[in-house]
């Protein structure tokens, strides 16, 4: 009877406490993502919100014939399959670094975080003078001149630039994910290292048989939430390279904001952030297949 | 070597070497301050060596300007206004249903995690247009409930809140139940209190998404009444010839709140993001 | 449980909001019964603000009881933010009397019917007081549809010192204006010791086509059709290709940097810069100790046609007018030819009125001559057509991709097929 009682109290106060954030994520995001499928089979020309006609499914089949939206699919899971090891590498290489507990440590914290605080106007900036491919004016090509090596294009080069943007990226994002890590070494038990160390392990030994087993779920979720962060790239490209050159940083969100806003071809734009959404929402399906096998 | 040579010759090393990263990473945040200290023509003199770090007949006229030229306390306070009143609601709303989704049985629980879960991957670039009209429609257009309510609930959040809530207790739960409380009132009595590491981490979270918003406030703020911070010093972009005098000077004063706030909560960060993460 | 109702409450708000429908129209007059006429504007440096706070009391003052005039001062960003809160404003119906539009965007609001015509709202003295080049710029279909108080124009600013080591001859009247492959062999000369022969604009943005269309011209073509209904032809014709690869000889020789640091002229990193008309001042006040000149434009080889850009952001006014006798009084106010000349004076910009020059007579002497008699004799504005926004994007990307290794005719013929599908789609059938 008690129990039938409190079933029934917890469900009422579910409901209660699910509705308020349902109501606001039907009316703010579900409702606007359905009005962009919408606008993704008409004409809509931002100009023109007096003359949106319905057009079947001919942005669909433009959109498919579209070069650019599949180099753009491309440079997004370009991007992706390189940041995600090597920020979620890099980041665990900086909490290693600051585990130690000695005076001092939340100044380097501190300091290893502070790009996620600093403006991107001043990190774009800064990247580009330091990736500029004048040895005269960059400081990366001064310092590969010097070594004796030939100058690099960087952003100016189809071939290197969109992996600037991605160390750059890392740079910028690894401070996040190393407070993550930092708290997962924590969990570890001293008393592995110990028992390692009896058995005579170095220090690369316990990491690869203490360190990493112990992290397995801590690195899950950083992928995880690398992964997302990932694929909605858009401000580096939009400030540093606006997609170029050669088309080679385009990704699908800028392709969205370039030609919904930009070229104001609203109804393709959307027609691309709907196949955005099939890609994403068949991603995270899987991502929550993982999630769910804790 | 004895054991203390070595002890000494680890602890040198360990500040050498994160003195050498961490100048890495603090770069562009020392260079931005060096920069909003320098005269215009200072600040893209010898870029290709490190004396650009460094401030040369340093003054504060940059900062003068800044002052001078815009109402810079009025729109930190706006800012300060409108992104607390998002995360405030925020913690609220999205951690009841965080916790729903954690602890209570209901019909429909699926779903509704399957789409937390999807809906955390949906770029705000690609629905802009389209909440814009929202706003329209609503007469929202130059309020504060444009800048605020659309981003109060996030799934983000509420997945934080879940994977948290997930670890608290049954036995806990289950001897408030017995002590009488309804499932409302043991939550804000006995899990709201032990909660407040994963609080603290999505205050972070969120502080740094808002209080860098530049495109939303955009579209939906006319006039300087209700102009966010960033808004503010893009107006340093204006009119040609750009001087980055001013901007570095104003960008370094929009970066001071957000580095009060870390340094305040950085600890329960940690601890909040382990609770949180550890079963990710 | 007043949880729940407060639940119930916002989503029967937010569900009643959202079947409202559109939004309505707000009468534009104040309690004063004044009839309310709101101007937008990009946000600009100190001297404009308070120009504008100045003329606005002027104004209020003087028609108290019937008009009063605002404005709404728009971070302006790298232009596009501009143009997304204006996109953003056509969507809802909700935009100003009067709206300030960066020169080449006058087209694309006409063709979308979004700007009215202004023929009638100055009377033909004052029209014909108004520079040719700023209402060539104006003019879409055979009527103007925005006004402007300001001007620019490019022209080639060089470092004097460096410029007389190496002995290289300085033009003194347009005429004697460098050819291309002078303009090339001084920048080949120019450069040594970690100094550029010279700067081109490498903004990946407007700058690009506002400064590089005036090679194409100059070599006897032009970015689209006159009627700017086609590019094809033009911006790709073999002249066009010839001026593209022209400027890709200044990046491929390391002549000029493809992504020149800022201010690189400022600071003796180049030798040369086709630079703006604003940057005058910028010189004068803050690198007062650098030894600078300004001339013109350079022209093709063998006879190549003189020329220069020129445009600068104009006020147009909107559909969304409601009381265009109100907008009438307060545009004669805002371009007549003292506050065009106070105007110009603030932002220390060549004026648009031909008036103005005989208040203004700093523009009678070097440097600011030569940016006057540009902008009378050879100035170009940007192409007129409802396309430009396309254009200008396609343009950047092509000059970009050449400098990067692209072949020009390939890079070009796509800028071209994107400007001419953009045309087709949604203005070739009125």
């Amino acid at each position: 009877m008690q129990k039938a009682i409190n079933k029934k109290s917890e469900r009422t106060a579910a409901y209660l406490f699910v509705v308020p954030a349902v109501v606001l994520l039907a009316a703010f995001l579900i409702y606007p993502a359905l009005q962009t499928i919408r606008y993704a089979f008409t004409d809509y020309n931002i100009m023109r919100p007096d003359r949106i006609k319905f057009s079947g499914i001919n942005n669909f089949i433009e959109l498919f014939q579209d070069k650019n939206f599949w180099i753009a699919v491309k440079n997004t899971l370009h991007f992706t399959v390189l940041v995600v090891p090597f920020q979620t590498a890099l980041a665990l290489a900086l909490a290693l670094l600051i585990s130690s507990r000695r005076r001092g440590v939340s100044i380097f914290r501190a300091a290893y975080f502070s790009p996620q605080v600093t403006s991107m106007v001043v990190v774009a900036i800064l990247w580009t003078v330091l990736y500029n491919s004048n040895p005269d004016s960059g400081l990366l090509n001064a310092l590969l001149v010097k070594l004796g090596m030939e100058p690099c294009g960087f952003l100016n080069d189809p071939k290197t630039s969109m992996n600037s943007i991605i160390f750059m990226s890392a740079w910028q994002g690894a401070g996040y994910q190393m407070m993550i890590f930092l708290a997962g070494l924590q969990g570890i038990p001293k008393e592995q290292y110990e028992a390692a160390s009896i058995d005579g392990a170095g220090k690369v030994k316990s990491f690869f048989y203490v360190t990493l087993p112990g992290l397995k779920n801590v690195i899950q979720y950083v992928i995880m939430i690398t992964v997302i962060q990932a694929m909605k790239l858009f401000t580096q490209p939009y400030v540093m390279t606006k997609g170029g050159p050669q088309n080679s940083t385009r990704t699908l969100v800028y392709y969205v904001y370039e030609q919904g806003f930009q070229k104001r071809n609203f109804g393709y734009a959307c027609a691309v952030a709907a196949v955005f959404f099939v890609i994403v929402i068949s991603l995270s399906l899987g991502m929550k297949k993982i999630i769910k096998a804790d | 070597m004895t054991q203390k040579q070595r002890a000494r010759l680890g602890s040198l090393a360990f500040y050498l070497g994160n003195t050498l990263v961490a100048l890495i990473f603090v770069s562009p945040l020392i260079w931005m301050v060096s920069s909003s200290l320098k005269p215009e023509s200072g600040i893209f003199k010898g870029l290709n060596s490190l004396s650009t770090f460094i401030p040369q007949g340093a003054s504060l006229n940059n900062y003068q300007e800044v002052f001078q030229r815009i109402n810079m306390w009025k729109f930190i306070g706006n800012s300060l206004f409108y992104v607390l009143v998002i995360i405030i609601l925020d913690l609220f709303i999205n951690s009841i249903c965080g916790y729903a989704l954690a602890k209570f049985e209901f019909k429909g629980k699926n779903a509704l995690l399957t789409l937390v879960i999807s809906l955390m991957v949906f770029p705000a670039e690609a629905i802009m247009l389209p909440m814009y009209r929202e706003m329209a429609d609503l007469g929202w257009i130059n309020t504060w409930a444009s800048l605020i309510v659309p981003f109060v609930a996030k799934c983000f959040s509420i997945y934080m809140f879940r994977q948290f809530f997930m670890d608290v207790p049954n036995d806990l739960l289950e001897a408030a139940s017995i002590d009488g409380c309804g499932p409302v009132k043991t939550f804000f009595t006995v899990v709201l209190p032990i909660s407040g590491t994963v609080y603290a981490t999505i205050f972070i979270l969120d502080f740094v998404a808002h209080w860098n918003d530049f495109m939303w406030p955009l579209l939906v703020v006319t006039g300087e009444e209700k102009r966010t911070i960033q808004l503010a010093i893009q107006t340093f972009f204006g009119s040609k010839p750009i001087n980055y005098g001013p901007i570095m000077a104003s960008l370094t004063i929009s970066a001071i709140p957000m580095l009060i706030m870390f340094l305040f909560l950085q600890k329960y960060y940690v601890e909040g993001i382990a609770s949180t993460g550890i079963k990710g | 449980m007043k949880k729940k109702i407060a639940a119930v409450l916002l989503s029967a708000m937010l569900i009643s909001g959202l079947c409202m429908g559109c939004g309505q129209v707000k009468e534009r007059v104040n309690e004063a019964g004044e009839s309310v006429i709101t101007v937008w504007s990009p946000s600009d440096e100190p001297a404009i603000e308070q120009w504008w706070e100045e003329k606005i009391a002027e104004f209020n003052e003087a028609h108290k009881g019937s008009i009063h005039l605002q404005r709404e001062a728009i971070v302006r960003a790298d232009s596009y933010a501009y143009e997304d809160k204006v996109n953003a404003a056509i969507t809802s119906n909700d935009l100003p009397d009067i709206l300030f539009v960066d020169g080449p965007n006058v087209s694309v609001y006409a063709a979308n019917e979004i700007t009215l015509p202004l023929d009638d709202f100055f009377t033909q003295e004052d029209w014909d007081d108004f520079l040719d080049s700023s209402k060539n710029q104006n003019t879409y279909d055979g009527k103007i549809y925005a006004v402007g108080a300001t001007e620019s124009s490019v022209a080639l600013y060089y470092n004097r010192d460096m410029i007389e080591e190496a002995g290289i001859r300085i033009p003194e009247t347009k005429e004697e204006a460098w050819t291309w492959t002078e303009f090339y062999d001084a920048a080949a000369k120019l450069t040594k010791d970690g100094v550029v022969g010279t700067n081109i604009i490498m903004d990946k943005g407007e700058g690009l086509p506002y400064v590089l269309e005036q090679f194409w011209i100059s070599n006897g073509t032009d970015f689209v059709s006159e009627d700017g209904s086609r590019a094809d032809g033009y911006i790709n014709s073999k002249e066009g290709v010839e001026a593209a690869e022209f400027l890709n000889r200044f990046i491929q020789d390391g002549y000029a940097n493809i992504d020149p640091i800022q201010k690189e002229f400022h600071n003796e990193r180049a030798a040369t810069m086709l630079g703006g008309s604003w940057e005058v001042a910028t010189l004068e006040n803050d690198y007062p100790d650098l030894n600078w000149g300004v001339t013109y434009f350079p022209v093709a080889d063998d006879g190549g046609i003189p020329t220069s850009p020129t445009g600068d952001w104009v006020a147009s006014v909107t559909k969304n007018v409601q009381d265009m006798d109100a907008v009438k009084e307060v545009m004669n106010f805002l371009f007549s030819k003292e506050n065009v000349t106070t105007y110009a004076k603030a932002i220390s910009k060549p004026p648009t009125r031909i008036s103005s020059y005989d208040v203004l007579t700093e523009y009678n002497e070097y440097p600011r001559s030569i940016f006057k008699e540009q902008l009378m004799e050879t100035g170009h504005p940007r192409p007129r057509t409802p396309s430009y926004s396309v254009l200008s994007a396609g343009f950047s990307e092509a000059m970009l991709n050449i400098f990067t290794g692209v072949d020009a005719q390939t890079a070009l013929n796509e800028a071209a097929a994107a400007t001419d599908k953009d045309y087709n789609k949604y203005y070739s059938g009125e």
